[in-house]
């Protein structure tokens, strides 16, 4: 099967570079929609879908790959050694962020920079180690997760209501949000909650812009501070807004960081 | 509503909307409480100015409803603008939690958006999922242990046959070394009945074999080559009549029997169908075997023989394995002839038909593509 059906890729634009935009947990591609364009225009910029998110290969999931981000990580190995031109640059938001650190660690040469949108390393806490979460919380998580895929399995395609200005757009979420198999979501829930990837993060060569929000419940600042103390190579950036999806909810201060980040690492493109 | 109701509705209204059926709610794009009515208040044992530019929504929820508020909930929001039927459970004064179905509309642009919220508790729809979701794991353990246990048997059955075929072996070829020499009649008599009887054991383990081959495994293995239908049977019909002293077993054939087949798997195929016709039919009356190749796209090879009608409830089952007629244990120690004939029909892409009826007989047709 190619890889562009497996992860549903959509490249676009061209530039010095490839951004890579890798979505967390929870939702697809189509998190990017505020943002992606706007690189488009000066890089080339790949789009895709983990496998078992939205509009990948549902039946190239494998429960043993993707038990753990290893997994995920050398698919997205596999994205670069097919869709690169130029310097890469990974864009991951949430638990993609460590997937790419990932990635990264077993093969420096495959990205130039890494662009962590709302990291964290282990979102259970761990001695002193402040993650911001309990087994507890995770477990809880999996029952919200298990008594909302009841309905979001089959009925709730009808149930929600287009966008009444782009309904186009309604439908399209809709469907890629609804195909996710409960199985998979759950599983992909347990490995990202239960991940600890802390030991790798002082093996990351590349440098790195790390943009966390001044309230976020998922990840907290502490754990970006954390971050930027055992990153050798890193720039810490802290975004006023609420809420784990600043790419979504404050697209403008999200998109200035980058930008900021990349003149100053020599990988800024001529505006179009 | 108390805090902020829209300018110009009239007390009824607001009056209406704060005893509604349902919580009513607005919060601003990082869900801060902007308004909310009574009826949300009484769910949740909070009072109004305790929520209204104080907490979140989000703040009133489980840690696992809060995760999947951000990573589920917001982004759906704001790529469709509508979020609906979402169950969330929201954390009670009290402490107890209240299980919720929860709509949201985003209203407004950048800057100035707001958050449209109804919900209604679901207690019952909760208990109920609740069972359902238990129900399910349920049923998926007793699946897997059932398929486990299944496969356990096969296996078994596999492995036992495999290790009684070396003994029953050397009993053929020991029980025909003995014939050798010369034998008192007795003795004659004796050695043949072994003889018969090991090579009975033979065939049968041969069958269980193949059983558990089309079963666990990826079906009966078959090496197709080109061959001559008609002769194909015609062999394994010489070798029958043998088995069968007395008993009529006339072959008709017809057409061109060019066809590519594994001619072994047909040999058994006949053999298995010609023992059950034997066994089941008529002794007085003969069991006809017609090879038939007259049609250009496929053969067919008919076993028939008169008899009592095979009982129409046994039909649908015929071909799966351990299925045998009511009165045949003495005919027969396992019911795996015909679902062995059907796997090889499978393993040749082609398939069996069965008609039976008191006054017609009963015939056995494979169609076999060519």
């Amino acid at each position: 099967m190619s890889l562009e059906k497996r992860h549903n890729v959509h490249v676009s634009g061209g530039g010095p570079a490839t951004m890579f935009f890798a979505h967390g947990f929870g939702c697809d591609q189509s998190m990017w929609r505020s943002l992606a364009p706007r690189y488009a225009e000066r890089y080339r910029v790949v789009l895709f879908d983990h496998v078992g998110s939205g509009r990948s290969d549902l039946s190239a999931y494998d429960p043993a790959k993707y038990d753990s981000l290893q997994g995920y990580a050398d698919d997205m190995l596999e994205l670069a050694h097919a869709f690169a031109e130029g310097p890469s640059i990974f864009v991951g938001h949430s638990v993609s962020a460590m997937i790419g650190l990932l990635a990264n660690v077993k093969e420096p040469e495959a990205y130039a920079a890494q662009i962590m949108i709302s990291p964290s390393p282990c979102y259970l806490d761990d001695g002193d180690y402040v993650g911001g979460f309990s087994r507890d919380d995770i477990d809880s998580l999996l029952e919200t997760l298990e008594s909302n895929y009841l309905g979001w399995s089959s009925t709730m395609a009808p149930a929600i209501m287009g966008a009444p200005e782009q309904p186009e757009l309604g439908v399209e979420l809709t469907n890629s949000f609804c195909r996710t198999d409960p199985d998979i979501a759950l599983q992909f829930a347990r490995v990202t909650f239960l991940s600890d990837v802390r030991a790798e993060v002082p093996k990351l060569r590349a440098t790195t812009l790390i943009v966390q929000c001044n309230d976020d419940f998922i990840a907290p600042v502490k754990v970006g501070e954390f971050l930027h103390r055992e990153l050798p190579r890193s720039t810490l950036r802290i975004i006023d807004n609420i809420g784990h999806c600043p790419h979504m909810s404050a697209p403008s201060a999200t998109a200035t960081a980058i930008d900021e980040f990349l003149v100053e690492e020599g990988l800024d493109a001529p505006r179009g | 509503m108390p805090h902020g109701g829209k300018r110009g509705a009239s007390p009824e209204a607001l009056a209406l909307l704060d005893e509604a059926a349902c919580g009513l709610l607005q919060t601003s794009d990082d869900g801060t409480f902007l308004r909310v009515n009574r009826t949300f208040c009484q769910w949740v044992g909070r009072a109004a100015d305790e929520l209204v530019g104080r907490q979140r929504f989000q703040d009133l929820l489980t840690a696992g409803g809060r995760i999947f508020h951000q990573t589920h909930w917001s982004p759906l929001l704001h790529m469709q603008g509508t979020v609906s039927e979402v169950k969330l459970e929201i954390v009670h004064s009290d402490g107890t939690r209240v299980p919720m179905v929860v709509n949201a509309i985003l209203r407004g642009s950048e800057g100035q958006i707001v958050h449209e919220i109804a919900a209604y508790v679901a207690r019952d729809r909760d208990k109920y999922e609740r069972e359902l979701l238990l129900a399910r794991k349920e049923a998926s353990r007793l699946h897997t242990e059932a398929k486990d246990r299944a496969l356990f048997a096969e296996q078994m059955i596999g492995i036992v046959s495999h290790d009684l075929r070396n003994p029953v072996t050397a009993i053929v070829l020991a029980t025909e070394l003995l014939g050798l020499d010369e034998l008192s009649p007795a003795q004659d008599v004796a050695a043949t009945g072994i003889l018969r009887a090991a090579k009975r054991a033979n065939r049968l383990i041969g069958d269980l074999l193949d059983f558990t081959q089309a079963r666990v495994g990826e079906g009966l293995s078959c090496v197709p080559e080109a061959c001559d239908l008609h002769e194909v049977a015609s062999e394994a019909l010489e070798e029958l009549r043998l088995s069968y002293p007395g008993r009529a077993l006339p072959h008709v054939h017809t057409g061109d029997g060019r066809c590519s087949a594994d001619a072994r798997r047909l040999v058994q195929l006949v053999g298995n169908l010609v023992s059950n016709a034997m066994n089941h039919g008529h002794p007085d009356t003969p069991v006809t075997v017609t090879t038939n190749g007259t049609r250009g796209d496929a053969l067919t090879l008919a076993v028939h023989n008169d008899g009592a009608a095979i009982p129409p409830t046994l039909l649908p089952r015929l071909f799966e394995p351990m299925t045998r007629g009511t009165k045949a244990s003495n005919v027969r120690s396992v019911g795996l002839g015909l679902f062995i004939v059907r796997e090889i029909a499978r393993a040749h892409g082609g398939e069996m038909a069965v008609r039976s009826d008191a006054s017609a007989g009963t015939t056995f047709t494979l169609t076999l593509p060519r």
